[in-house]
């Protein structure tokens, strides 16, 4: 495995296919960044529960777009432009998950608390890698990553702690959520991933990373009272 | 090293946005009581997020 450390001027000598997959994991990480506001930003901060809600999702909206900053200026730096990610429709991002809009306040708890765990996943791929500039920006990133999945988790127990009605409709974001999820390791066979860590830009497999999430979730999920989703309905990839 | 057009204005600009969105969220934070301050920060973050959500990164930079 590659375990040399490359800055941007050593970018232009770098093996062009080391070159590809670094814009390419750049460009996707920018999209979803910025794919997160996309999907909440118009139902959400209007109808949040309290006026504090509403601050906080604007809060993390900022967060959200301060990241996708972060990574477009690294892009653009090694010569990709990914500012066309701003304005695609959410149907054609390069994620599943980000390619829908969500309109309940449910749907926005178990969205931070699933889905931005794996954003945490995803940076935590990038710790150590090979592209030093990249590593720098992680710090600043996660913990307000890490922000997100607290207030998603917390929302979400809080949600399913009341029953009835409000643990039904938790109970349904989670299990259109978590395939999602599990399904945004992408494929266990997949080569790309392998060429990933062959150039030290990835630390795990698909499948090693996804393991890992559903060990930490599960358990979240069942001190929360609620149902661990069947994790093959509706999955795209294994 | 060929750099993408527009990253550092498009950089400063983003700063710009991310910066008016803390200050209107850090402003409101003390004044949750105060329904004027909280719904005009709430406000003043739809209109800028609304730009952003529209994407139209060329007409940023003019």
């Amino acid at each position: 495995m590659f375990s040399d450390k490359i800055e941007l001027k050593d970018f232009e000598k770098m093996d062009p296919e080391y070159r590809d997959l670094l814009k390419r994991v750049l460009a996707i990480q920018a999209d979803c960044e910025i794919g997160g506001p996309h999907l909440y930003v118009e139902s959400i901060l209007p109808t949040a529960p309290t006026k504090l809600d509403q601050l906080i999702v604007a809060r993390t909206a900022a967060e959200e777009i301060d990241h996708y900053r972060k990574i477009a200026r690294l892009a653009g730096e090694i010569g990709a432009d990914v500012s066309y990610v701003l304005s695609r429709p959410n149907q054609e991002r390069y994620v599943d998950a980000f390619r829908g809009e969500i309109t309940s306040w449910e749907h926005f708890a178990v969205f931070g608390f699933l889905i931005d765990r794996i954003g945490r996943y995803q940076l935590e791929e990038f710790i150590g890698c090979s592209y030093a500039p990249l590593e720098r920006i992680l710090p600043d990133v996660m913990r307000e990553e890490a922000g997100h999945i607290d207030f998603g988790t917390t929302k979400t127990a809080e949600l399913a702690a009341k029953g009835g009605e409000s643990k039904a409709k938790v109970q349904k974001a989670l299990d259109y959520w978590y395939v999602k999820a599990l399904d945004m390791f992408g494929r266990s066979d997949s080569y790309r991933s392998e060429r990933y860590r062959h150039w030290g830009l990835k630390r795990r497999t698909n499948a090693q990373a996804r393991e890992q999430y559903i060990k930490e979730v599960n358990p979240l999920i069942e001190q929360m009272g609620l149902q661990i989703p069947d994790p093959d309905k509706g999955r795209h990839y294994s | 090293m060929p750099q993408a057009p527009d990253t550092e204005a498009m950089d400063e600009h983003l700063k710009d946005v991310v910066q008016a969105l803390h200050g209107a969220v850090n402003w409101a934070m003390p004044h949750l009581n105060d329904p004027k301050i909280v719904d005009k920060a709430i406000q003043d973050c739809k209109e800028i997020l609304d730009v952003v959500i529209e994407g139209k990164a060329s007409e940023w930079l003019k």
